[in-house]
């Protein structure tokens, strides 16, 4: 019984470094900086007027208390503040963290402001929002919560901060880690059970579908042989992500090419922000010291004998 | 290590909510078809999803406190719904296209406006949410707010017929035949003053 907890505590909390989290911080900053930047013009068509208020209704059915815009165009309202001035201050604001976090200025505070402006948007806007939204909300909460700042920010310099508990940088990698493994695992096993991913009828549609039809359909169809072998290729990376993401051996295949797969949707189907927030995730995740001399971490003398 | 212990607790359910999350869209995704698996795994799906959809809070009054803060919980941890994207089968998608009637007899015809690229993707969602609903006033409120913004843009238009197609898909061989990518006419709402309610045609 021991034994076993020694070891359940000793994967969960492996000693880490906080490359990853720089990693994290700078890659969600750098997303949130584009996805700010990509939305400036229709940031306040999307989210303003009847279907911002209709969302917020919906989503009142299920919670009271899950952040919206709606909160901040009321407060305004009172003030005499119009609807448009708070979005756009909204957007300013996230384009702002977006900023501050590629640097690492006030790490922390930050990290709450994004996830909490971000997840403003995406619930007051969740007519507009998809896949991008849901990781890109998962990142930021992890990443408010995992031990900032890290030694790359500025922060550090400026601060003289103290190394963080290695074990605590771990864990939070750990559950980044094992967050990754559900994702790809039940994202491979839902297309496994759909016979277009078997007969690559589903790749073909995945990429003549409007908005998603980037390349013109004339070219596509010359490469009608190999779909089935994508299709096949692009389940079982998936569904095989939890078994061999982690070896390091089969981890120097696996990561590469599920990043690999990020960047093929990220330019067949233009879903730059979508591919950018994944591979974010999994070289955080996975990545860092992966092609890496291993490293010896030195441990705080009180994590060390915890 | 008591600090420890905390964690595990927070991770134990944190993982327990996005793995039941994830298996409740997934037996979905089976009782709602059409998958690989043979047709009598629906009913144990549907009870099994039931069963889950309970264990979640999913069954419990609106208004009840333990639902309510793991509705919280769920969404802004991002972690609400499963992760099946294009699956099991990508679907088609809808379409929605404006008629624009002018005063002197004149007709156009708009898309939904969107000013950048990157608005092509939530403009795509957003039409899927209102191919998808099964309630007519909520898809009616939702096309009239993209009807509303091309009013907007043409202020002299008289009324506004918004048209919601699915969209039909070739197949690669269908593709090579000539076949190209058709419409199914769902509903057409026509709008001609802004706050009166639209009049509602449908296949």
């Amino acid at each position: 019984m021991q034994s076993v907890k020694t070891k359940l505590f000793g994967f969960l909390f492996p000693p880490s470094t906080d490359t990853w989290l720089a990693v994290l911080r700078v890659g969600l900053g750098l997303q949130v900086t584009i996805y700010s930047l990509s939305l400036r013009s229709d940031w306040i068509s999307l989210l303003s007027g009847t279907a911002r208020k209709v969302a917020e209704a919906l989503l009142s059915l299920e919670s009271h208390f899950v952040p919206r815009l709606g909160w901040f165009v009321a407060s305004a309202a009172q003030l005499g503040i119009h609807e448009e001035a708070v979005l756009f201050l909204a957007w300013a604001c996230l384009l702002a963290v977006g900023c501050g976090l590629v640097v690492g200025v006030a790490s922390r505070f930050l990290a709450i402001a994004g996830w909490f402006l971000h997840l403003c948007a995406a619930k007051s806007g969740s007519f507009v929002s998809y896949g991008m939204d849901n990781f890109l909300t998962i990142g930021l909460f992890y990443l408010m919560l995992s031990p900032l700042p890290d030694r790359y920010s500025l922060d550090w310099r400026l601060r003289k901060s103290q190394p963080k508990n290695p074990q605590l940088l771990g864990f939070w990698r750990r559950v980044l880690q094992l967050h990754l493994c559900v994702v790809y695992f039940f994202s491979g096993l839902t297309k496994c059970l759909g016979s277009g991913w078997w007969d690559g009828s589903n790749v073909w549609r995945a990429l003549i579908r409007p908005p998603f039809n980037v390349i013109d359909p004339e070219i596509l169809v010359r490469w009608k042989y190999l779909f089935p072998v994508a299709g096949i290729f692009i389940f079982v990376l998936e569904f095989g992500y939890p078994v061999f993401i982690w070896n390091t051996r089969t981890r120097k295949i696996w990561l590469p090419s599920v990043c690999a797969m990020h960047v093929v949707i990220a330019v067949a189907m233009g879903m730059y922000l979508f591919s950018l927030v994944m591979i974010v995730l999994n070289l955080a995740a996975f990545g860092t010291g992966l092609f890496a001399r291993t490293k010896q971490i030195r441990l705080q003398p009180e994590t060390a004998s915890a | 290590m008591r600090q420890k212990y905390a964690y595990l607790a927070w991770l134990t359910l944190h993982l327990l909510l996005i793995v039941l999350v994830s298996c409740r869209d997934t037996l979905r995704v089976v009782a709602e078809g059409p998958t690989i698996l043979p047709v009598s795994f629906k009913n144990f799906s549907q009870k099994a999803e039931t069963a889950l959809s309970a264990a979640l809070g999913r069954k419990l009054p609106a208004s009840n406190s333990a639902r309510e803060a793991l509705a919280t919980y769920v969404q802004v941890a991002g972690v609400e719904a499963g992760y099946g994207y294009f699956a099991p089968n990508v679907p088609g998608g809808y379409g929605l296209i404006f008629e624009l009637h002018y005063p002197e007899g004149r007709v156009e015809y708009e898309l939904p406006l969107v000013s950048s690229p990157a608005a092509a993707l939530p403009i795509a969602g957003f039409l899927d949410s209102i191919g998808r609903t099964p309630h007519d006033a909520l898809r009616e409120i939702l096309v009239k707010t993209l009807a509303q913004s091309v009013w907007r843009e043409h202020p002299d238009v008289e009324s506004v017929r918004a048209i919601l197609g699915s969209i039909r898909l070739p197949t690669a061989r269908e593709f090579t035949e000539g076949k190209r990518e058709s419409y199914e006419f769902l509903y057409a709402y026509d709008f001609n003053l802004e706050n009166a309610p639209a009049k509602r045609n449908h296949h």
